[in-house]
């Protein structure tokens, strides 16, 4: 059995430059899709075929991608899910949040509601797919993982703790065929309304001080800020470091 | 006016005296007189939020152990001063909502079954929201499974819905959404309010955004009643707009509740009709601490130019289920893969606790573990750089450090216990 | 005398099959790519290319050179009298005395030769070069005899029969080597290859004292990117291979090869050659690559054809990615063969086509893509370093005498160390100075030599539109990787003479920073006070010296100081490389030690405690050396130390 895999890319953004990249995700979602089926992998992005970002997810091998050409304006939800349903898919990966535009990490939830199929967030890897069903690895914080499996077919977003996406070959970018295919698509009229700036710095969140007599304000702004320099132990025995270090690791709750 | 009282103790512990007070105590016919006597004899705040008198609380246990009460009237110091000493608890008041006219329901991850800091955020959030907002409205928390906080009432919860069953233990976003979409036509809940977390949160929230074909704010980080501002473009965009139902919060986002109790009532859930999962959870995968990314790892034990016994390192590394690390000598050298390199030029990690055995700490090492909580420094140089970044500092050699850590971790039986402690009940969940 | 024609015949026939075996190696050639060579003028400088510059370069080794010289200018003297008095039979006496003449000069050249195979250096091939001091001896003597009778010293017909079989034995034995051997592919196959090199070589402007260092711009959007097969290379780069005289003086200075790094360039030049020809590396008689588990390869495993991928069984990736670009062999090669260039080449085809840049290159590479420099840093903080400078910038300027190029080091803690220090002294000195800010872009210099070269071509259009919009005199820079792409490798695209007319129309000059403060100490611009610290040596970067010939201003600048140089055994010309060029700290290929570490072994050699240096790429790799360890200092840095107090 053939599996017909679908990746779908966006336009990243590298986050210290602002400028356009192959998006970190998407490129793991391309990636797993080249472990899973090769170059017979689908990629597909909604947007502007000429752009040349894509080149840099061609450069990863492949063959042609296809371009479903849309305005920026456009939402992609319905163009994607009714592309979509055109093929006999079994799986459909994607990143969990673009890094452009409102950056929802809705577009998974939204095509599996569309076409009714079960959507797996934050997976590392697809370990098998074997008799209609895959066994996947979701990611968890600080490197764990739970395994889940799912029938096919399904939708998948890929987590950044999934392999990272091979290097682009400038060449193998430039010569894949990018594949234009025109969609009627509607302007996202929610998003009109909304007013977008560059993004502020949060505060970060000071210890509040509930002081309610002038003593204690006075003593919270007076106090010594917490840390300086730490403990160091010389002169004790090996066993006493060693106690302090493993009582330390203890206390910090690394130690199980 | 609560807060007269014949001695105050500042905040330095130094018993100082209230003039004022010990003349209006010595005079019946002052109009704070009562006030004053009064005064710490024990007061109860009423479930309606009404203060009352305890009169069980009123007097001391004298220095023979027998219970008196104060005919001084506040103006024996001593004793007042006694009564101040064993710390009263605070009882805060009772936020009560009878007829609320409307819901925002929160869910919390619960993390290992408590609520975590995200969650108590959310909760306060709420309940600024609600106060913003017409009308009487009440926050309700949503809860799957199995539950270990037992302080709901004090993070803010008017009203709780704790759903138990199989078919929520573990990791199961198909049936509990389906339960959360019951919840909205149940309560049609004015605002939903999910942590937007890797915990669970996001993905929920994004599960019942689709399900209800609600237009979510993601990654909100200001929300006020009209309006909420959302991260987008990866963090480099804020995007305002009108607040929608439902609502996916970052950290820090709200302050928790801290002065007021809630009634923690509990919600019943009309008959849930819970369709067969499509996920099939098999719980949580063992993974080997080595396994796990350098710039994920929790834990890292970093070997340096210091180590002189590898082999012992290795064992040491294993026995406390730590990730290893490395200084750019000892990759170099030979001893340690290139991966596994710490630093500018190497990994740039974020463990909790970063131990570095024989690391006198190169600016680009330094510069790698920048976001590392604590740091555990070996070394048999106190001068180094490392040592004075560390939280703790043992200079002694590595080796024997070492063996002794491997020999505790022995005895405390590190490697025998399961390694996901935190959430053991998922981990049973095999289907 | 029944057989006395049979010694001519076998000479015209060796010359044919000769003529043959050169007409079908030429077409070996012919299968490579064409490269623009002026064929006729080639060949009229070719004598004088090889003796002066190739003789300049075998003149370092003065036994080596004039051996060579004997044998060499005896063989071809010979060869040429041979034709004229045994095939032409020209029977002057005049004319066979010459020849005797020659014959000996020859005969004495090769019994130096045979002493030196007695116990020869590793470096050297063996093999079929063990043969060839004994056909040289059997030509010469062979030949000599054979004359004899011509001379008039010995009556005709001497020896009868019997000597001509012997004779024509020695005929087929010795001109089997020297006229057949020479194209069918034997020792002596360097004569012909190496001349026609000299000839046709892809970088005439090496002759004449010229230099040439800048890699050649990669065909971008073609059928191939770089080189994947032989046949991918120039015609005349594979002649190069060709030339090859497997002498290993390429081996004996190449940094990666003594660091144990599976790189030895003689044995590469040679998988080129078995690559062009076909085959495998079976008869390759001399020192492997090294491996590190002391296993590697047998010979007889790499395997090569004119249209097979290179990387696909002739050669390791590994072996390409271990090269620092340090110029060493192309240095010390006799023959004028660019290894560089076809490393690099090859390396183009493993980034650009396959997208298999090793270890951190890929995230290197993107990197550079998506920020303008190595580390991922965000475009906006490169002028954080000079936050507390007070520097100008261009765009506020506008005109400017000297433009300071910062380089990447910007976004590196010990680099900004420098580049303070340089503009202190600037300041000292009251240049009109400016920068060009977050304008600047990374030179391209990591990526190109990574292989990939559209990114470098990118970078460098873009770096020139930046600076065509400003005027200035000189750019200075601290970095000599982009003092080299500046000033060898922005020409190929500096299509508006944003370079090379500048905006006074008489051209930019571009310097490094040492030359630069060596002008101004010249010109009593900065009043430095005596060093006096102790023992000082001097590390020569690649780039500065090999790459751009500027060995004298920072040796000039520490005299200047009262500094007395303790030179390295390997400095100058000859420096051994730091590790740290050519992508290759990225790169990361495993050897048995580091290049720094050998590095720093030479820099204590000398006992001096402080190791002056004019890279921050050489600074960083040698302070990697772990203590204790002589100080490392950019020249900047020590002068700065030496800035005399003005007193107002």
């Amino acid at each position: 059995m053939s599996l017909n895999v679908v990746s779908l890319v966006s336009v990243g953004r590298h986050p210290q430059s602002g400028r356009a990249r192959r998006a970190d995700q998407d490129g793991r979602a391309v990636e797993l899709g080249l472990k899973l089926v090769a170059k017979a992998l689908s990629v597909v992005h909604v947007g502007d075929p000429d752009d040349p970002v894509l080149r840099q997810y061609a450069g990863m091998g492949l063959p042609s991608m296809t371009i479903l050409k849309q305005d920026k304006s456009i939402d992609a939800v319905p163009i994607l899910s009714q592309f979509l349903q055109q093929e006999k898919i079994d799986i459909v990966l994607t990143g969990v949040r673009a890094e452009s535009g409102e950056s929802s990490g809705m577009v998974p939830y939204l095509l599996a509601h569309a076409l009714g199929w079960p959507v797996v967030a934050r997976v590392a890897d697809i370990v098998s797919v074997k008799d209609g069903e895959a066994q996947v690895l979701l990611a968890l914080p600080r490197g764990q993982r739970r395994a889940v499996s799912v029938k096919l077919p399904f939708i998948a977003s890929v987590d950044h703790a999934a392999e990272i996406a091979r290097q682009s070959a400038f060449a193998l970018g430039l010569r894949a065929s990018i594949e234009s295919v025109e969609s009627v698509g509607e302007v996202d009229r929610i998003r009109v309304d909304w007013q977008e700036s560059v993004a502020k710095s949060r505060p970060k969140r000071l210890k509040t001080v509930k002081a309610k007599t002038a003593a204690e304000r006075f003593k919270a702004a007076t106090a010594k800020p917490e840390g300086g320099t730490g403990k160091v132990m010389k002169n004790e025995t090996p066993k006493e470091k060693a106690r302090a270090i493993f009582d330390l690791l203890l206390e910090e709750k690394v130690i199980r | 006016m609560s807060n007269v009282s014949s001695l105050g103790i500042s905040s330095l512990g130094i018993v100082r005296r209230d003039p004022r007070k010990e003349w209006i105590a010595r005079n019946r016919l002052h109009p704070l007189y009562h006030e004053v006597i009064n005064e710490g004899l024990g007061s109860v705040v009423g479930p309606s939020g009404l203060i009352r008198k305890n009169p069980h609380q009123i007097g001391f246990i004298g220095p023979n152990g027998i219970k008196r009460i104060d005919r001084l009237k506040g103006n024996g110091a001593d004793t007042s001063n006694k009564r101040h000493g064993s710390a009263q608890e605070v009882v805060l008041p009772l936020h009560v909502v009878t007829t609320p006219d409307f819901y925002l329901v929160v869910v919390p991850d619960l993390v290992g079954g408590r609520l975590s800091s995200h969650d108590k955020d959310i909760l306060g959030l709420a309940h600024a929201l609600q106060g913003g907002m017409e009308g009487n409205g009440a926050v309700v928390a949503v809860c799957f499974g199995d539950v270990k906080e037992t302080q709901f009432d004090l993070a803010g919860v008017d009203r709780l819905i704790h759903l138990t069953g199989t078919e929520f233990e573990g990791f199961t976003p198909e049936a509990r959404v389906a339960a959360l979409v019951q919840i909205d036509t149940q309560l049609a809940p004015q605002h939903w309010l999910f942590p937007d977390s890797i915990h669970g949160g996001t993905d929920l929230g994004s599960r019942l955004a689709a399900s209800l074909g609600e237009r979510p704010a993601t990654q909100a980080w200001q929300v006020i009643p009209e309006k909420v501002v959302c991260r987008g473009a990866g963090g480099s965009l804020d995007i305002a707009r009108q607040t929608p139902r439902i609502v996916m919060v970052l950290e820090e986002c709200g302050n928790a509740i801290d002065e007021t109790r809630h009634e923690v009532l509990p919600i019943s859930v009309d008959a849930l009709e819970i369709q067969s999962a499509h996920l099939i959870d098999h719980g949580q995968v063992a993974v080997d601490p080595n396994e796990i990314p350098l710039a994920e790892a929790e834990f890292i034990v970093s070997a340096g130019n210091g180590i002189h016994n590898w082999a012992q390192y290795h064992q040491t590394a294993q026995a406390l289920g730590a990730t290893e690390g490395a200084s750019r000598v000892a990759v170099d050298d030979g001893f340690m893969p290139r991966f596994r390199q710490v630093g500018a030029s190497g990994t740039w990690v974020t463990a909790r606790v970063y131990l570095a055995v024989g690391i006198s700490g190169a600016i680009q090492h330094m510069q790698g573990i920048g976001q590392c909580e604590k740091i555990i420094a070996i070394n048999t140089d106190a001068g180094c750089d490392m040592v004075k970044r560390s939280h703790l500092s043992v200079i002694d050699d590595s080796d024997v450090i070492l063996s002794e850590l491997m020999q505790l971790a022995q005895e405390y039986g590190v490697n025998d216990k399961p390694s996901q402690e935190n959430s053991p009940e998922e981990s049973q969940n095999v289907a | 005398m029944v057989i006395d024609w049979l010694p001519s015949v076998l000479i015209v026939t060796l010359l044919v099959l000769a003529v043959i075996g050169g007409v079908r190696r030429a077409n070996l050639w012919r299968a490579g790519q064409p490269d623009k060579v002026n064929i006729v003028a080639g060949l009229l400088a070719m004598p004088k290319r090889y003796l002066h510059d190739l003789h300049h370069v075998v003149e370092r080794d003065k036994y080596m050179s004039r051996i060579h010289v004997a044998t060499a200018g005896g063989f071809v003297l010979s060869m040429a009298l041979v034709i004229l008095v045994h095939v032409f039979g020209v029977g002057h006496q005049l004319l066979a005395g010459a020849l005797l003449v020659a014959l000996v000069l020859m005969f004495v050249g090769a019994l130096f030769i045979a002493k030196r195979r007695f116990n020869p250096p590793s470096r050297l091939s063996k093999g079929p070069w063990m043969r060839l001091p004994k056909s040289l001896l059997t030509f010469a003597v062979t030949f000599f005899v054979l004359t004899l009778p011509m001379a008039g010293v010995l009556p005709e017909g001497t020896g009868g029969w019997l000597l001509t079989i012997v004779l024509s034995i020695g005929i087929v034995l010795s001109l089997s080597e020297m006229l057949f051997g020479m194209t069918w592919g034997g020792p002596m196959k360097h004569a012909f290859a190496g001349a026609l090199h000299l000839a046709f070589h892809r970088r005439p402007e090496r002759f004449g004292g010229g230099r040439s260092t800048g890699l050649k711009p990669a065909e971008l959007g073609g059928k191939v990117h770089g080189v994947a097969k032989p046949s991918d290379f120039k015609w005349n780069q594979l002649l190069g291979f060709d030339a090859c005289v497997q002498c290993g003086k390429c081996e004996a200075m190449c940094p990666a090869f003594a660091a144990g790094q599976p790189l030895n360039p003689k044995k590469l030049i040679q998988d080129m050659v078995v690559g062009l020809a076909g085959g495998t590396d079976a008869n390759y008689a001399g020192s492997p690559y090294p491996a590190a588990d002391g296993k590697g390869k047998a010979l007889g495993e790499a395997q090569g054809g004119i249209n097979n991928v290179i990387t696909a069984g002739l050669i390791d990736a590994d072996t390409l990615w271990s090269c620092t670009t340090c110029r060493a062999c192309v240095e010390e090669c006799p023959m004028m063969i660019e290894h560089v260039d076809a490393i690099v080449d090859m390396r183009r085809f493993l980034t650009m086509e396959k997208g298999k840049t090793p270890n951190k290159g890929a995230e290197i590479l993107e990197n550079i893509i998506a920020t303008d420099n190595p580390n991922g840093h965000s475009p906006a903080s490169r002028t954080h370093w000079a936050a507390d400078q007070n520097l100008p910038l261009m765009k506020e300027k506008k005109v400017v005498d000297v433009l300071f190029w910062v380089s990447d080091g910007a976004f590196d803690m010990r680099s900004q160390r420098i580049l303070r220090a340089f503009v202190s002294l600037m300041k000292a000195a009251n240049v009109d100075v400016a920068i060009l800010g977050d304008e600047e872009r990374d030179s391209g210099d990591v990526a190109r030599r990574l292989g990939d070269d559209a990114t470098f071509q990118s970078l460098a259009k873009r770096n020139l539109a930046t600076l065509s919009q400003y005027e200035f005199n000189k750019i200075v820079t601290t970095d000599p990787h982009a003092y080299h792409c500046l000033r060898n490798e922005y020409g190929d695209f500096d299509d508006d003479g944003v370079l090379s007319k500048g905006a006074s129309g008489q051209g930019v000059e571009i310097l490094h920073h040492t030359t630069f403060l060596n002008q101004l100490v010249q010109q009593g611009l900065l009043k430095l006070d005596a060093f006096k610290g102790g023992k000082v040596t001097y590390h020569d970067p690649c780039y500065l010296g090999r790459y751009n010939g500027e060995y004298d201003a920072p040796r000039e600048l520490l005299r200047s100081l009262g500094i007395e140089i303790a030179e390295m055994e390997r400095s100058g010309f000859r420096s051994r490389c730091c590790g740290g060029g050519g992508g290759a700290p990225i790169t990361d290929i495993p050897g048995e030690r580091r290049i720094a570490d050998m590095r720093m072994e030479d820099v204590i050699a000398t006992s001096a405690e402080l190791v002056a240096v004019g890279c921050q790429q050489c600074t960083a790799m040698l302070e990697g050396v772990v203590e204790p360890r002589p100080v490392v200092k950019d020249i900047a840095e020590i002068l700065v130390g030496q800035l005399a107090e003005e007193v107002h």
